[in-house]
C-alpha cells in the first residue's frame, strides 16, 4: 500500500541519484527510503546505474608525469584524522601495575601514566595544529574535535597537577565486602584534586555505576564524581577538589549508585581507604 | 511492484570488498605504497571520466590530482561497507568535473549546494552496492543501445550535470518530454543490471 508521500518520494529517486536535490530534499528521500523497501531497492539500483555510467567513460592511459605530480602532492599533504584524539591511556598503566606487583611499583606506574598521558598530550597538540588548519572549512567537525582534544589535554594536565602537588597524599583503597580483591589507589590534593585508579573491580550490580566519595573530618560524604570505566574491571577518576573537604584526615570511598550518581551515597561500598 | 527479481550478487564482490577495505585502511594510515597502488589501479578511469566531462586535457589532469588528494586526506572517513573505492573516486571525479565545467560555461549552480560525494542508499546489504565488472559492462551496453533521444537526455544529465529544465532549454523540448526520456533511459539501464 502506498501513501501520497511515498509517491512523491518515489518520483524523486532519479533526481536524488543524479544529484539534483538540495540537502533537505536528500534527507527526506533517505529518511523515507530507510523505511520503504521498494524505494530503497530502486534507489540502490539507481546508484549502481550511476556507478555504471561513471565507468562507461573510456579509461585512458595517464601520462607518466601525472603520476609523479599526484604522488608528490600526496607527500605534501596531511591527512584528516578522526582517530587523532587519543583515549586516556589507562590500559597501559594498569597492565604495568599488574606485572610489577604492588610493593614499591605504584610510583613507577604513576610515572608511566604521566609519560603516556604526556605523550598523547604532545601528539594531541601537534595534531591539533595540523587539524585546525586542514579542517578550517568544516566548522562542525572542528568544534567537536577541538572539544575532545581539549578534554584530553585538560585531563592530562590535571593528572600532572595532582601528582606533583605539595599537599598531595596517597591513600590505598581496599575492597570492602565481597570476595573480589580489587586493587586501587587514590591521590588526594586538597588544592589540585583527586585521582583514583582501580583495577580488578567487580562488575557493578545491574544498572548501577561506581561513584567516588570524599569524607573529611566533621562532615558527611561529598561526591568527587563518577568512576570512569576503562573496561575489563578498570576504573579511573580525575576530578578537581569538591568543595567542603578540609585539609586533614580524609576517607575515600567508592559505592555503586544509579547512572549519573546521587548527592549522597545509597549503594553498597566497594572500596574504602583512609589516611 | 511485486515480483521483481533480486539483484544478483556476484561472488567476486565479496573479494573486491575485502581488497577495498584493506587498501582504504592502508591509505588512512598514511601508507604511500597504498596510494601508488590505488593510482595504478584507478587513475585511468578517473582521467577517462574527467576528460569525458570537461573535454580539456589540462583541466582533466588537475581533476585527477584533486581527486586522489581528496581520497588521501579523507580516507579515514570512508566507509567501505557502503560502496566500492572506484565508485567513491568516480563520484568525486564527476562532482569536481561538473563544477569545473559549470565555472567554465559560467553556468549558475542551480542546486543549493554542489553534489554530495557520498550519495548512498540506506538499508540494503553492502554487497548490493558494489558494481561488478560484468554489471558495469551491461550498463554500458544498455546505454549504447538506447534510442538516441533518451541517450542524449541521460548523457546531458549525467556527464554535464544539467538539470532537466536546463536540458529542456538546451534541446528546446518540453520539460515533460525530457523527464520521460531520462526516466525511461534509467529504467533501461536498471534492467541491464539484472539481466
Amino acid at each position: 500500500m502506498t501513501t501520497p508521500h511515498h509517491d512523491v518520494i518515489a518520483a524523486r529517486l532519479s533526481d536524488y541519484a543524479l544529484g539534483y536535490l538540495t540537502p533537505d530534499e536528500r534527507r527526506e528521500v533517505e529518511q523515507h527510503a530507510g523505511q520503504c523497501d521498494a524505494c530503497s531497492q530502486e534507489l540502490s539500483e539507481l546508484l549502481l546505474v550511476m556507478d555504471g555510467l561513471a565507468r562507461s567513460a573510456e579509461p585512458v592511459v595517464p601520462p607518466a608525469a601525472l603520476k609523479q605530480r599526484v604522488l608528490a602532492r600526496l607527500g605534501r599533504e596531511t591527512q584528516e584524522g578522526v582517530a587523532t584524539v587519543q583515549p586516556l591511556p589507562g590500559r597501559t598503566v594498569v597492565a604495568d601495575v599488574r606485572r610489577s606487583g604492588w610493593s614499591g611499583a605504584w610510583l613507577a606506574a604513576a610515572a608511566a601514566l604521566l609519560l603516556v598521558a604526556g605523550g598523547s598530550l604532545y601528539l594531541a597538540l601537534e595534531r591539533q595544529d595540523r587539524i585546525t588548519s586542514e579542517l578550517a572549512r568544516v566548522a562542525g567537525e572542528i568544534t567537536e574535535l577541538q572539544q575532545r582534544l581539549g578534554d584530553n589535554a585538560a585531563q592530562a594536565d590535571m593528572v600532572l597537577s595532582i601528582l606533583t602537588a605539595q599537599d598531595m597524599r596517597r591513600i590505598d583503597l581496599a575492597s570492602a565486602g565481597g570476595t573480589q580483591a580489587s586493587a586501587a589507589r587514590a591521590y588526594w590534593s586538597p588544592t589540585r584534586g583527586l585521582l583514583v585508579a582501580a583495577d580488578n573491580l567487580p562488575v557493578p550490580p545491574p544498572g548501577r555505576v561506581y561513584q567516588v566519595w570524599l569524607i573529611g573530618s566533621g562532615g558527611g560524604p561529598v561526591s568527587a564524581g563518577m568512576l570512569g570505566s576503562l573496561g575489563a574491571g578498570r576504573g579511573l577518576l580525575i576530578a578537581p577538589p569538591p568543595g567542603g573537604i578540609s585539609t586533614g584526615p580524609v576517607t575515600v570511598a567508592v559505592t555503586d549508585e544509579p547512572p549519573g550518581g546521587l548527592p549522597a551515597p545509597t549503594g553498597g561500598k566497594h572500596l574504602i581507604g583512609s589516611l | 511492484m511485486k515480483g521483481k527479481p533480486p539483484l544478483q550478487v556476484a561472488t567476486d564482490k565479496g573479494v573486491r570488498a575485502d581488497a577495498d577495505a584493506r587498501i582504504v585502511a592502508r591509505l588512512a594510515a598514511g601508507d604511500m605504497d597504498a596510494a601508488t597502488e590505488l593510482y595504478d589501479r584507478c587513475a585511468g578511469q578517473v582521467l577517462g571520466l574527467a576528460r569525458r566531462i570537461v573535454r580539456n586535457e589540462g583541466d582533466a589532469e588537475e581533476i585527477v590530482q584533486d581527486v586522489f588528494s581528496q581520497a588521501w586526506r579523507t580516507a579515514r572517513a570512508f566507509d567501505t561497507s557502503r560502496g566500492s573505492v572506484i565508485g567513491w573516486l568516480l563520484i568525486m571525479t564527476r562532482t569536481r568535473s561538473i563544477d569545473r565545467l559549470r565555472a567554465r560555461q559560467s553556468r549558475p549552480d542551480t542546486t543549493a549546494e554542489s553534489y554530495t560525494d557520498t550519495l548512498r542508499a540506506p538499508g540494503p546489504s553492502p554487497s548490493d552496492q558494489v558494481l561488478s565488472d560484468e554489471q558495469a559492462t551491461r550498463v554500458r551496453e544498455a546505454l549504447v543501445a538506447l534510442p538516441a533521444p533518451q541517450r542524449q537526455a541521460l548523457e546531458l544529465a549525467y556527464f554535464e550535470g544539467l538539470t532537466q529544465s536546463e536540458i529542456a532549454e538546451r534541446l528546446t523540448e518540453p520539460l515533460g518530454t525530457v523527464k520521460t526520456r531520462v526516466r525511461t533511459a534509467l529504467m533501461a539501464l536498471r534492467q541491464g543490471l539484472r539481466a
